[in-house]
This record gives C-alpha cells, sequence and structure tokens, in this order.
C-alpha cells in the first residue's frame, strides 16, 4: 500500500518537473521588409497593420519620430524604421503599412516598407543576436534561422521605448 | 475585514469633510463666543470624531477628542468663555486631530508616528477645569481616568469594547446620526430655555450685565499677554452659511458621493463626443456647399444643430459635476490670517468675498498653495504694524480682501491688501543686487515689469528671513502653480495705498478653447486663456534690440518670436508684409507669437499624446480636428522659455530666405495633364528654354508632388479635366498651404466658357490659357509667370 502510494507520488512529482514535451513550443510572428531585409515581429504584440493615413509633425523630436497620427480617436506617435535603422529614407508605395505596436505602457506606431507573411518558427531556431550587430541598441531580440534565410526578430519593448 | 475597510474608508471621508469647516467655525466663534449654533456645531464635530474613533479603536485620537469635547461640552452649556488664549489651545488641538486623521488614512492607524497628546490633553483638562469653576467634580475627573483604563481594554478586543466604554459613549455610538442630532436638538432647545429664563431673571436685575462681563473677560487675557495689540476680526458673509444659521441640521442636501475617477471617465466620453460633434460641423459645411438647395439639407442641418446643442449642454453639465466652490481652499485663511496676525504681532482683517464661485476640483487643489504663499506674503510684507499705519493716517489695523468671481471662461481670484505697496524703485535696486536683472534692465524696465520680479526665484525683499517669509521662494512657487494651470498673474500696486494680485484660472483643464494659427502648412493651437490679443503688424514696425526682436505695442516693449523658428518648421512660404502676432500673457509675463495664419477659435480637448512622446518642449498635447487630422497644442509656459533661446532676426532673414535662381534649369515647371498628348505639347514648347519639367498625370498626383516639397516649383501647368482631382480642386487645395500663395498656377484648358475662367479665378488659378495654343504663347505666358525672361 505504501510503496504503492509512493510510486504513483514519485511519478506525479517527476510529471511536475519534467512535463511532457508534446507541445511543441512555436512562436508566431509577422515578417516585413524594411531596405532590403526581412524584418518580424511577434504576433501578439501587434494591435492591427493599418495603410498609410495623414500624420501631423512633431517639433523638437529626432527625424525618426515623424510625428502623431489619429487612430479612431487616439493620437499615436509614428516612427519611421528605416530612418531608425539610418537607412535612406524612400517615398511611400502601395505597399507601405504603418505597423501599429502595443507594449506595457507604450503604443507607436511603425511605418515599414511592405509586409511578407505570418511565420511560425520554432523557439530552439530562434538563436540570440551575434554580439557583434546592434548590441549598443539592444533593438535585436535573436535571429530566426529559416530553411532559406536568416530573419531579424526585432524586440518590441525596445521599439517603443523613448530613447531621447 | 473589508467591512471594516469601508468602515473606515466612510469614516475619513466623513472627518475630513467636518474638520474643513470647523477652522473657520472656530475662528469665527472667537468674534461670537456665544453663538451657540457654532459652539454645537464644533461640538458635533469633535464628537462624531471620538464615537467613530472609539469604534475603530483609534486610541490616541479617541482621548485628545474626548479632551477637547470637555472643553467644547463646557463652553457650549456657558460655563466656560471662549478667549484667544482658550483658543489657541483648542486650535491646536484640531491641528493634532488632522494631523491624527492623516495619519490614520496614510497608515491605518494612529500610533505610528507616536504623537504625545498628554501635553495637550492636560492643558485641555486645565481649561475645563480651572474654568468651569463649581459643578460636577465627578465630571471632571472622568477625563483623566478614562484613557488609562480605556486603553488595556481596547487591546483586548473588537467586541467587548462598548460594554467597557463609558455609558456615554455606548449612547451616542450606538445612535444613528439622525438621533444624534435629534438629541442635540433636545439638548440646544434645552439649553435655549435655560437660557431665557437667566435672561429674563437678569434682566430683573442687570439687563447689561453679561455683555460687560464678556469685555472685561477678553480684557484681562489680552493684559497679561505683550504681543497682540488687537483681537482678529475676521468676518466672513457667505451665503450658504447663512441660511444654516436658520434652519440647522434639517436641511441636508441631496447628494451622493461619486469616485473622481468615474466623474473623469465621464469628462473622457464628453471630450470624444465634442470631437465628433466638431466633426459633424464640418462634414455638414461640406455638404451644405455641395448640395446647396436641396431639402434634406435642412433636415440635416436640424439634427446637427440639435445635437452640438446637446453636446454643449451635457458638457456644461459634467463639468459642473467636477466644480467645487473655491470656498474649499478660502475656508483654511480666516484661520491661517489669525494665526499669522498674533504671531506677527499685527492687526489683520482678512474678508472674503465670492467663495461660492466655483471652479474644477483639479484646479481648486492647485489654487491653494499659490493662495497661501500670497496671504502671506499681504500679511508679513504688506501690512504695516499698527505704529507704522496709525503714522501713515490709516487705521490701525489692516485689511486683506480675498475676491472670486467668474470673468468669461475665466475664474478671477484678487488678494487685495491695504498695506504699504511695492516700490518699484526698491525691487528695481533690490534685484539688481542680488543679480536678477542687469543694469540696462533695470533702467528699460516699466513699473508693471518690476512689480514682476517679485516671482523671480530668489528674489526677496524682506530684510529678515522669518518664520512666516522672506526666503524668496514662496512666489516663484506662486508662478509656477499658476502657469501650470495655464493662468495669468496681474499686480498692481501704489506706495502706502497696497497691492492687488490677480490671479486669472480658466475654469477647467480638459476642454478648452483655443485659438489655431497656421504657421506655414502646420497648425498649432495655442490655448485662449493665454491669449491677450492678436495684432496684424507691418513688418518694418518690428525693431530689434541687442538682437532680439520687438515690438512698440501701445506703451509696452513686446519681444517678438516667430512659432516656425521655436518649431522648427522649414521656412519655404517668403515673408508678406505684414505679420499676424499673436500676444500670449502667462503668469506675469508676455510674449509676441509671429504666426503666418490665424485660423479662428475652436473648443478643443485634450489629448495626451502618450509616454512616447510625452514631455516636449513647447507642446501641452494634441487635439484632433474636425477634420481628422490632429493638431498640437502650444504649452504657453514652455513656448515662453523657449523663445528665450531663439535669436532669430525676422527682418533680417526675409531677404536671404530667397534663393537666388541663375540659369533657367534653376526653375521647375510641373506640368499636370492626364493625356500623354497634351503633356507632350507642353514639355515641347518648354524644353527649349531650358526651364526643368516634372510631369503628374491627375491632380492627386499632382498635390502628392508638390507636398513632398522635392521641387521648388515656380508654375504649375493645370488641365481641368481629370481623373481623381479635377483642375479646380487641385487649384484649391495648392492654394490652402500658404506657402504656394504665390504660386503660378496656369490653366491650361479647353474650356473655354466665362464661367469656367470665372471658375479658375476662384480656385486660385493666376493664368488661363485655352486650347489649342501657339508653343510661343505658352512659352511666353510661362515666363511671365515666372519671371524668366528671354535672352
Amino acid at each position: 500500500m505504501n510503496d504503492q502510494l509512493n510510486k504513483v507520488l514519485q511519478k506525479q512529482q517527476k510529471q511536475i518537473s519534467e512535463p511532457e514535451k508534446v507541445i511543441d513550443d512555436v512562436v508566431q510572428l509577422v515578417g516585413f521588409i524594411i531596405g532590403n531585409e526581412e524584418y518580424a515581429i511577434p504576433i501578439l504584440s501587434i494591435q492591427e497593420i493599418i495603410k498609410p493615413i495623414e500624420y501631423t509633425r512633431v517639433p523638437q523630436v529626432p527625424d525618426y519620430v515623424l510625428g502623431v497620427f489619429n487612430l479612431r480617436g487616439d493620437v499615436i506617435p509614428l516612427i519611421d524604421l528605416r530612418k531608425k535603422f539610418n537607412l535612406e529614407s524612400a517615398k511611400q508605395s502601395d505597399d507601405t503599412r504603418y505597423i501599429v505596436l502595443k507594449g506595457k505602457e507604450n503604443i507607436a506606431g511603425f511605418v515599414i516598407d511592405r509586409l511578407t507573411e505570418a511565420i511560425r518558427i520554432k523557439r530552439d531556431r530562434i538563436d540570440p543576436p551575434p554580439e557583434t550587430i546592434h548590441s549598443e541598441t539592444g533593438m535585436i531580440y535573436g535571429v530566426g534561422k529559416r530553411d532559406d534565410s536568416m530573419l531579424t526578430i526585432l524586440k518590441v519593448e525596445a521599439l517603443l521605448k523613448r530613447d531621447f | 475585514m473589508d467591512d471594516m475597510q469601508e468602515i473606515m474608508e466612510d469614516f475619513l471621508v466623513e472627518a475630513f469633510e467636518l474638520i474643513e469647516q470647523i477652522d473657520q467655525d472656530l475662528v469665527e466663534l472667537e468674534n461670537n463666543p456665544e453663538d451657540l449654533e457654532l459652539l454645537n456645531r464644533i461640538f458635533r464635530v469633535a464628537h462624531t470624531v471620538k464615537g467613530s474613533s472609539s469604534f475603530l479603536n483609534f486610541d490616541v485620537l479617541t482621548g485628545l477628542t474626548h479632551h477637547m469635547e470637555d472643553v467644547l461640552n463646557k463652553a457650549r452649556k456657558g460655563e466656560l468663555k471662549i478667549e484667544p488664549a482658550i483658543m489657541d489651545v483648542v486650535l491646536e488641538s484640531i491641528d493634532m486631530m488632522k494631523e491624527l486623521l492623516e495619519a490614520i488614512r496614510d497608515n491605518g492607524n494612529d500610533t505610528d508616528i507616536g504623537m504625545d497628546i498628554t501635553d495637550i490633553c492636560s492643558r485641555l483638562d486645565a481649561i475645563s477645569q480651572g474654568k468651569a469653576i463649581e459643578k460636577e467634580e465627578i465630571a471632571e475627573e472622568e477625563p483623566e481616568e478614562e484613557p488609562v483604563a480605556k486603553e488595556p481594554v481596547a487591546k483586548e478586543a473588537v467586541e467587548p469594547k462598548h460594554e467597557s466604554e463609558a455609558e456615554e459613549d455606548i449612547d451616542y455610538s450606538k445612535m444613528s446620526d439622525d438621533e444624534v442630532e435629534a438629541e442635540i436638538e433636545r439638548l440646544l432647545k434645552e439649553k435655549k430655555e435655560e437660557k431665557k429664563k437667566k435672561k429674563a431673571l437678569k434682566e430683573e436685575g442687570e439687563s447689561t450685565a453679561p455683555a460687560k462681563e464678556v469685555q472685561q473677560s477678553k480684557k484681562e487675557v489680552e493684559k497679561p499677554k505683550p504681543t497682540p495689540k488687537a483681537p482678529v476680526k475676521t468676518s466672513s458673509k457667505s451665503p450658504t452659511k447663512a441660511p444654516v444659521k436658520k434652519q440647522p441640521a434639517s436641511a441636508i442636501e441631496q447628494t451622493i458621493r461619486v469616485e473622481v475617477k468615474r466623474l473623469d471617465h465621464l469628462m473622457n466620453l464628453i471630450g470624444e463626443l465634442v470631437l465628433g460633434k466638431n466633426r459633424l460641423l464640418k462634414i455638414y459645411d461640406d455638404v451644405e456647399e455641395r448640395y446647396e438647395g436641396e431639402k434634406f439639407l435642412e433636415e440635416l442641418n436640424q439634427v446637427v444643430s440639435s445635437v452640438s446643442l446637446v453636446t454643449t449642454d451635457l458638457q456644461i453639465a459634467v463639468m459642473k459635476t467636477r466644480m467645487l466652490p473655491v470656498a474649499k481652499v478660502f475656508n483654511k485663511f480666516p484661520r491661517m490670517v489669525r494665526d499669522l496676525s498674533r504671531e506677527l504681532g499685527k492687526s489683520i482683517e482678512l474678508k472674503i468675498t465670492g467663495e461660492e464661485t466655483e471652479l474644477d476640483k483639479s484646479i481648486v487643489e492647485e489654487i491653494g498653495d499659490p493662495l497661501v504663499h500670497i496671504i502671506r506674503n499681504s500679511c508679513d510684507h504688506g501690512i504695516e504694524d499698527g505704529d507704522t499705519r496709525l503714522l501713515k493716517g490709516k487705521s490701525e489695523g489692516g485689511t486683506i480682501e480675498l475676491k472670486a468671481y467668474h470673468e468669461g471662461n475665466n475664474i478671477v481670484i484678487e488678494i487685495v491688501d491695504d498695506g504699504k505697496g511695492l516700490d518699484p524703485d526698491m525691487l528695481r535696486s533690490k534685484s539688481l543686487e542680488k543679480g536678477i536683472i542687469n543694469e540696462r534692465e533695470a533702467d528699460t524696465m516699466s513699473d508693471k515689469e518690476a512689480y514682476a520680479l517679485i516671482f523671480k526665484p530668489g528674489f526677496s525683499t524682506a530684510a529678515q528671513v522669518t518664520s512666516v517669509s522672506g526666503r524668496g521662494v514662496g512666489m516663484d512657487v506662486v508662478k509656477t502653480n499658476i502657469e501650470k494651470l495655464n493662468g495669468i498673474i496681474d499686480v498692481d500696486s501704489e506706495i502706502d495705498k497696497g497691492t492687488i494680485i490677480k490671479l486669472k484660472i480658466p475654469l477647467t483643464l480638459a476642454i478648452i478653447q483655443a485659438l489655431l494659427v497656421g504657421v506655414q502648412e502646420e497648425f498649432y493651437a495655442i490655448p485662449l486663456a493665454s491669449v491677450l490679443e492678436t495684432v496684424r503688424i507691418p513688418l518694418d514696425e518690428i525693431y530689434t534690440i541687442e538682437g532680439k526682436n520687438v515690438l512698440r505695442l501701445r506703451d509696452e516693449v513686446l519681444s517678438l518670436v516667430r512659432l516656425s523658428d521655436i518649431f522648427g518648421v522649414d521656412q519655404v512660404y517668403e515673408n508678406n508684409e505684414h505679420a499676424y502676432v499673436v500676444v500670449i500673457g502667462l503668469a506675469e509675463s508676455k510674449l509676441g507669437v509671429i504666426v503666418d495664419t490665424l485660423v479662428g477659435q475652436e473648443e478643443i480637448v485634450i489629448k495626451s499624446m502618450g509616454d512616447y512622446l510625452k514631455g516636449i518642449d513647447g507642446i501641452a498635447g494634441a487635439t484632433i480636428r474636425g477634420d481628422g487630422r490632429v493638431t498640437l497644442i502650444v504649452d504657453v509656459a514652455a513656448l515662453m522659455d523657449l523663445a528665450k533661446n531663439i535669436s532669430i532676426d525676422i527682418t533680417a532673414d526675409t531677404q536671404s530666405a530667397q534663393k537666388v535662381k541663375e540659369k533657367p534649369s534653376d526653375y521647375y515647371v510641373l506640368i499636370v495633364d492626364d493625356s500623354k498628348m497634351d503633356r507632350n505639347i507642353m514639355k515641347k514648347a518648354l524644353t527649349p528654354t531650358g526651364i526643368s519639367l516634372v510631369e503628374a498625370t491627375n491632380g492627386q498626383e499632382a498635390l502628392n508632388i508638390i507636398k513632398s516639397g522635392e521641387y521648388n516649383f515656380d508654375a504649375v501647368l493645370i488641365d481641368i479635366e481629370m481623373p481623381r482631382m479635377d483642375g479646380y480642386t487641385l487649384a484649391s487645395e495648392i492654394r490652402k498651404y500658404s506657402k504656394y500663395k504665390h504660386l503660378s498656377l496656369i490653366a491650361v484648358t479647353s474650356r473655354t466658357s466665362k464661367s469656367d475662367r470665372l471658375r479658375g479665378v476662384e480656385s486660385g488659378m493666376s493664368e488661363y490659357i485655352t486650347k489649342p495654343y501657339s508653343p510661343e504663347y505658352l512659352e511666353s505666358v510661362v515666363r511671365k509667370n515666372i519671371k524668366l525672361l528671354a535672352e
């Protein structure tokens, strides 16, 4: 009786300490292009993706902050990721979109060149960012390895953090 | 436990409301020591607090209020005359009571701050024993024993507490409020009856005796005290109080307590509604233009008007729910002035009027501190001491008037004293001494500007620092707080006559009236409360003094700054010979802001720009206009600071702004036509001139090219019939941008009727070329318009 009970207890203990790896640890991302590179952002931190609308310039801010725009009654900052990444600015095209990201406290829209696709990637396929790149800005969460390409996954909190 | 928490919260809310009134009542009591109604009210406060605190096991507070109650009870029964000396002790105990209540609010108990109440209790006892003379020696012993006896018992448990308390306490704590009131009413009546009888008896003997007695006893107290020269008279004629006196307690207002958070939420929703309304009005205007004379327009008009009317009413109604009478702040001043005058040995009377004036809760909370500082200053520096006043031929006692009244969308608070006034020369030399201003500034400064010096940090005229004032921080606090509220301070003074300080504060902060101004193609909203006036001036009236632009406006010299320089707006549009100057005023300073256009006055709802863009210099927030665009709201205080660092000569760069065009290819002409053939014809005609040409296939595209600012166009050739946006619309859109006001727009069209030409002029076309045309004609028209002469 006691032995049996112990066995059951041990089994339960084991289950708690190392849960069976049935669920694939998959991250869902939204991929987009800025310049020549593909970036991705976790889908859960995206509030919405909208077509470009008019924005109002705000003075006394760095040039990558384009201004503010009206999203159904809320005033939301608009950030140009090209300028933020020190790329040459390009004209808006039909593919240009604003990705509205929502963090814990902040919300902001980001201008991207075009969307690619929704991506599912296993967590173990994501490497930490190489130490040499962007280590000082810390905007990169990791690099996702895909069959034929690499994917830079951005850190949402870092993007939404005011750095001026 | 939750129940306890709730009771505790109720207790605190009630207690704080009660003590709000008590200060004023007490000071008034000093003047009318026999006002039974006042005494009763004060007694009731002490009693209520005692009852509730003993129920909640706040032993220190209970002990203190119990002793207070003793004294007040004696006074109420006429066994004790309230004199200034006694008043001091009572007031002190009230202060301690407040402190304890605050401690309870912060810590949840009254023991953490470790206040020692034995001293004050024994003094209160001394008063109640010493002056009470005969009557019930038993009653006197009671208070001494009680606190000692109560403490251990109260610690045991909550339940048996009632039994262990003195009988009197059980009675009251078990009673409901109404019952207590009733009880007091009953006692009061008895008391009055007794008094009447006594009076009747006494009148038979000596009729004036009681009055004499009072005066005598007052004098007796004053004599041994060296400092105070006269008793303080603090009168306050409150209309709210008058009815209370007549029908005490029974006239309870019908109210419910609502969390401020809910009101704030309501206010936010109204804000959205106001934006919606603005939008609706704008759309209605557009629709009216397009479908003039249609029948449904009338109906739409009715709906829009009624919606807008209701929205406005709703907004006012909700604003009113957030309004508090300014009495909430004013109430603490009689007490403060009384204490100050005793401390300073001056006789000062505080007259309050208009304390029923209402303003937004958030503002009421902010104006307390500034007023404290101003009144302290008036007491300390303004009002002279009695002897000096008599020498100057004034009455011995000084007067400070505190007035509040409405003026448009603002509330004005005036602090008027009849003291020695401000001496502008003294202010100048003092600030020169302290290095606040330099000699040149001192020389050119007007008296009015000199008065404003008192608001500079570090400025103080007091020969020595007293406990009341003299450190030179107070008025700086006034300035900062009033600025925060977008208020204006106005100081006026006359030597030996007195000083008037006027605070003008907008009624509410959430929805405000704003002046919309255009700067190049951007728009900004300036809170109307800060706008003093707008003037249109010719540029040659702007003078330059030490690299700063100034304007002589009537008898004042006003610094000028261009809004576009502050906000770094690209200066694309050339200056007119005239400039619009918006004169803004905040606290005590003024500034002239040059803008390109005045759009008009509009009601705006302040929206935050989120954490990401919080605290940008010069921007207070954003608002959404009727057309759905975001417009930034100018932070007037920050703007004034920013303006100090800008020294761009407005008059000088009008010339340098123009780029020199040397060769024909420096000129740019935009060709807008949906037909490729037509574009080619125009190109062929113009290519020989060497002018740089840019093409667009419709109005929308052309507008985008122009707006992008990539090219600096000298002329635009516009076809009228085009998809997406026709030529007329394009022209009027372009003319909306102030920097393109002088851009040549040449219509090239086969529409030749007179009405077409007229429409072209209306939409802002500068020339009208009808198809077909000869290449030479086109070339000459273009050359004429861009002022490029043929070689």
